[in-house]
């Protein structure tokens, strides 16, 4: 059947699709769970590699920090921004630090530092697992019996578990410093204000959720770029394809579940 | 032009087979690549696998090997140490070689000395010491495909599989390299399958050979025998003629 063909076919069974689409969901969802659960297997019998798991986090760290680094200056300032307005007209100047660190270490850090992690190393984990796939380099480690998910899955992981809260708390630190320029250059507000209300107003707890947050974004990055990695078969432009999906997946999945966690330790008693 | 050796002793029935293969068929998708397909490899013996181009002998050894699934027949294999040379290498890239060779080397728990010592005999057996800490993309092709090499043989594996092992290599490396199939052979009493196109390859290592055709074996001699053979797909083959049976049934 050619494609046009296909899409005309599909146009007209727009249920068989989504039906097909939501199968493909599930099987993805049980790819990655084993592939989970296989990981954590490996750890806890702590069969880890680390050469490769010390150049794995060099990896994430180099390749995500600057773009880390863009991205919680600017969500920094613009939402400081928003918030000191809002403040400064109900006459709440000094509260703008913990407004605005509350924001950070609870949501913005991790989610941040989680796309920009996504986007960066997810994609790369994905095209290169990929590359091995179809060039037969997993193949080629399969009849040497070394296990794939030991050998390339398990340093990713652990790098990522390692550098995930590093970078989040990065995240953060920036945001604030970009909160501080806002408060003191709109708003007046003087540095030591600002920080003592950070102070007054974050807590242990919201430490344990940022670094929970950051695991769990580190874990749905890994495992989803390498279940799709390594389940993609075909030719070059299977490596954009699965690219493309690993970021999808793992952003989606990723607001799911730092709203999760919210929900979890947030939610109005 | 054929080497002499005691393992034609090896069939007489008393020694038991390396690999044995039975009745594998394989499709892919809608199409049968294998029907019905049987043989056997004995210790000490090279078979060569030959057959035009896309009629599943890579398959078979990626059977072999457990990377595809046979959808019927049985294979036993008689070693838990198998090598394989992949038609297109396949060596990690963000590896170096020495490091390629060390990766087949890591369930063996080597300390450091041992490990080097073994990596660098078999990089100077393929000509390819100095080229140790190269990547692959650093790497011709044929320099690929010896790493490749050095990397199947590097645990001294007793049963081999050669995909193209002599194809894109110029002639001295490709005598190099068959006599060290035949070396292997003989010293570890190893069980391989060659595939190969290459005349030269087949007539200097091959004890027997098998010529995979739709599916089926459909010849089955040794080296010579097929220079002199009457069926007509050994005959196409041997002298490369268009006239034949091979590409009646062509895609
Ligand atoms: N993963 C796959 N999916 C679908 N078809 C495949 C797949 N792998 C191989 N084939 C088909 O199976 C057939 C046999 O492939 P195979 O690689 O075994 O051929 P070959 O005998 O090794 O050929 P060559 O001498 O060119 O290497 C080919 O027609 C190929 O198109
Ligand atoms: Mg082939």
């Amino acid at each position: 059947m050619t494609t046009s063909a296909r899409s005309r076919n599909n146009i007209l069974r727009p249920f068989d699709v989504m039906f097909e689409q939501f199968g493909k969901c599930c099987q993805l969802i049980g790819q990655c769970l084993i592939l989970l659960c296989r990981t954590i297997g490996y750890i806890l019998r702590g069969d880890i590699d680390k050469t490769e798991t010390w150049r794995q986090c060099y990896r994430i760290g180099v390749q995500s920090w600057f773009v880390v680094a863009i991205t919680a200056l600017f969500t920094g300032f613009a939402m400081s921004l928003q918030i000191s307005r809002e403040l400064v007209m109900f006459g709440a100047d000094t509260a703008i630090g913990g407004v605005v660190s509350l924001a950070l270490v609870r949501e913005i850090g991790p989610i941040t530092a989680g796309i920009m992690v996504a986007g960066r190393v997810g994609s790369s984990v994905a095209a290169e697992l990929t590359t091995m796939m179809i060039t037969e380099q997993i193949d080629a480690l399969k009849v040497m019996r070394v296990d794939p998910v030991q050998f390339l899955v398990v340093p990713r992981f652990v790098a990522a578990m390692l550098m995930m809260p590093a970078l989040s708390v990065y995240a953060m630190a920036l945001g604030l410093i970009a909160g501080i320029i806002i408060a003191y250059t709109a708003a007046n507000v003087p540095v030591a204000t600002f920080l003592d209300s950070v102070k007054q107003t974050i807590l242990d707890r919201d430490f344990g959720t940022h670094f929970l947050k950051a695991w769990l974004n580190a874990i749905i990055i890994i495992i989803v770029s390498c279940a799709i990695g390594l389940r993609t078969r075909g030719g070059a432009e299977d490596v954009g394809i699965a690219t493309t999906r690993t970021i999808v997946w793992a952003m989606t999945l990723l607001f799911i579940f730092n709203y999760l966690v919210t929900a979890v330790t947030y939610a109005p008693r | 032009m054929v080497r002499q050796r005691q393992t034609s002793l090896t069939r007489d029935g008393s020694i038991e087979p390396m690999v044995e293969v039975r009745n594998l068929e394989k499709w892919f998708g809608e199409k049968r690549i294998l029907k019905d397909v049987s043989f056997d490899v004995y210790p000490g013996e090279i078979l060569g696998l030959v057959g035009k181009s896309g009629c599943g002998k890579s398959t078979i050894l990626k059977i072999l090997c457990g990377l595809l699934q046979a959808d019927s027949g049985s294979v036993s294999m008689h070693s838990e140490e198998v090598g394989l040379v992949f038609q297109g290498s396949a060596l990690l890239n963000s590896y170096t070689v020495k490091q390629n060779l060390a990766i087949a080397l890591r369930r063996r728990k080597l300390n450091k000395k041992d490990e080097e010592r073994i990596i660098y005999e078999k990089l100077e057996l393929v000509g390819l010491r100095g080229l140790e800490d190269s990547y692959p993309t650093q790497l011709s092709g044929g320099q690929q495909k010896r790493t490749s090499f050095a990397r199947a043989i590097v645990n001294d594996p007793k049963i081999i599989f050669y995909d193209e092992p002599t194809t894109g290599l110029d002639p001295v490396i490709s005598t190099v390299i068959e006599d060290y199939m035949n070396d292997l052979e003989g010293r570890l009493n190893a069980a391989s399958i060659v595939v190969t196109h290459q005349l030269s390859t087949w007539t200097r290592t091959a004890d027997r050979i098998i010529l995979l055709h739709d599916g089926e074996i459909k010849w089955e001699g040794d080296p010579e025998g097929a220079m002199i053979s009457e069926n007509p797909y050994i005959k196409q083959f041997a002298y490369a003629k268009r006239e034949g049976p091979l590409l009646d049934s062509a895609v």
